[in-house]
């Protein structure tokens, strides 16, 4: 047995884990080898000072002192739910303000647009060759001419028409 | 009263059960605190701690593994958390003062006892300078005394990956202490 295996063996008889043909090999090598006897006792001798000379009890009433915080927990858990949510709500709220700010502002109505009086025609389905073609129909040259006279002053005010 | 019970109680809400539960395992917690600190009320205030941490994420405990080894899991991984807050103060004696302290007073009783302060005092301030993995394995087993099938189930690991973790983290200390205890302790060994 070389003395990295040794040191395995020995690591492992320290927790009782070394079956009793290792342990008969392990000792077989200790007793030749010096250096594997120093590791063996220095071992030894670090676990003997990890382990504390004692544990104390924890401090007094720790279980009533740890009863009281659960209960001021479980007190101020309700709260501190409600506080919670009503964070969220204010965050949710400016949210969805923002959201019908900017719905607001990209589908706005349009404001009206003055119509030219051909789109005018377009859109109320109007032929507009229709009033032309009646005072180009009048006979009298008199009444075709007042009537295109007052067909260019504009539509607006229809009472203001001439009609023969 | 069984112990399933008592947390099925717990899980409910009952502090009473959960009292019960606290009287168990009280000890064990704050043994383990106490192998870690050296302190007994920061050893104390964080067993608290570890129950209240317990207490409320118990509706997460499945029963998978033993109301024990998920406690123990639960105080390992927040002592974990309270030493990488506290490395540096951990870290605050050297090494090559540790043991100083001990071996100069002269109220600590016979020589004996004195040296034997010392040394202890020299393993504490090169356990805390381990790798955080050796440290909490060499607590769980050479402190705590808990068995390897305990350990890999606290910390999740196979057993074969204990064996070799703990070994290893033996021979960092020992690395560590050479030298260290011959100068303090003379005829010693280390």
């Amino acid at each position: 047995m070389d003395c990295k295996k040794a040191e395995r063996f020995l690591l492992r008889s320290l927790d009782g884990r070394l079956d009793h043909e290792n342990r008969a090999m392990l000792q077989a090598h200790l007793e030749n080898c010096p250096s594997c006897q120093k590791k063996d006792s220095e071992y030894r001798k670090i676990l003997s000072l990890v382990r504390p000379q004692t544990v104390p009890e924890p401090l007094p009433y720790f279980k009533e002192r740890l009863l009281a915080k659960l209960k001021e927990k479980d007190r101020t858990a309700p709260a501190l739910f409600w506080v919670k949510w009503a964070h969220r709500a204010v965050a949710l709220s400016l949210a969805a303000f923002l959201l019908f700010g900017a719905a607001i502002l990209l589908f706005r109505p349009q404001e009206p647009r003055e119509v030219s009086q051909t789109e005018r025609f377009l859109l109320q389905d109007e032929n507009p060759l229709g009033e032309a073609a009646s005072i180009l129909d009048q006979k009298k040259a008199e009444d075709r001419n007042m009537m295109l006279i007052f067909a260019s002053v504009g539509d607006r005010d229809l009472s203001r028409r001439y009609r023969p | 009263m069984d112990e399933k019970e008592l947390i099925r109680r717990s899980q409910a809400g009952d502090g009473e059960a959960f009292g019960v539960l606290v009287e168990r395992y009280k000890g064990k917690v704050f043994s383990l605190a106490y192998g870690f600190t050296r302190d007994r009320v920061a050893a104390d205030d964080l067993a608290q701690e570890v129950f209240i941490k317990a207490y409320v994420s118990l509706s997460k405990f499945q029963a998978k593994s033993g109301f024990g080894t998920w406690l123990y899991r639960v105080a390992v991984n927040h002592i974990k958390d309270y030493l990488r807050k506290n490395k540096r103060r951990m870290k605050e004696i050297p090494l090559e003062k540790a043991g100083d302290r001990a071996l100069a007073s002269s109220d600590l009783g016979p020589e004996e006892q004195r040296l034997r302060e010392g040394e202890r005092e020299i393993v504490q301030a090169a356990l805390a300078r381990l790798p955080e993995k050796y440290l909490v394995i060499l607590t769980l087993r050479d402190i705590d005394g808990l068995s390897y099938e305990d350990i890999s189930g606290i910390l999740k690991l196979s057993p074969g990956t204990v064996d070799s973790r703990l070994h290893r983290a033996r021979r960092k200390l020992r690395e560590k202490l050479t030298g260290r205890l011959i100068r303090q302790g003379g005829e010693h060994g280390l």
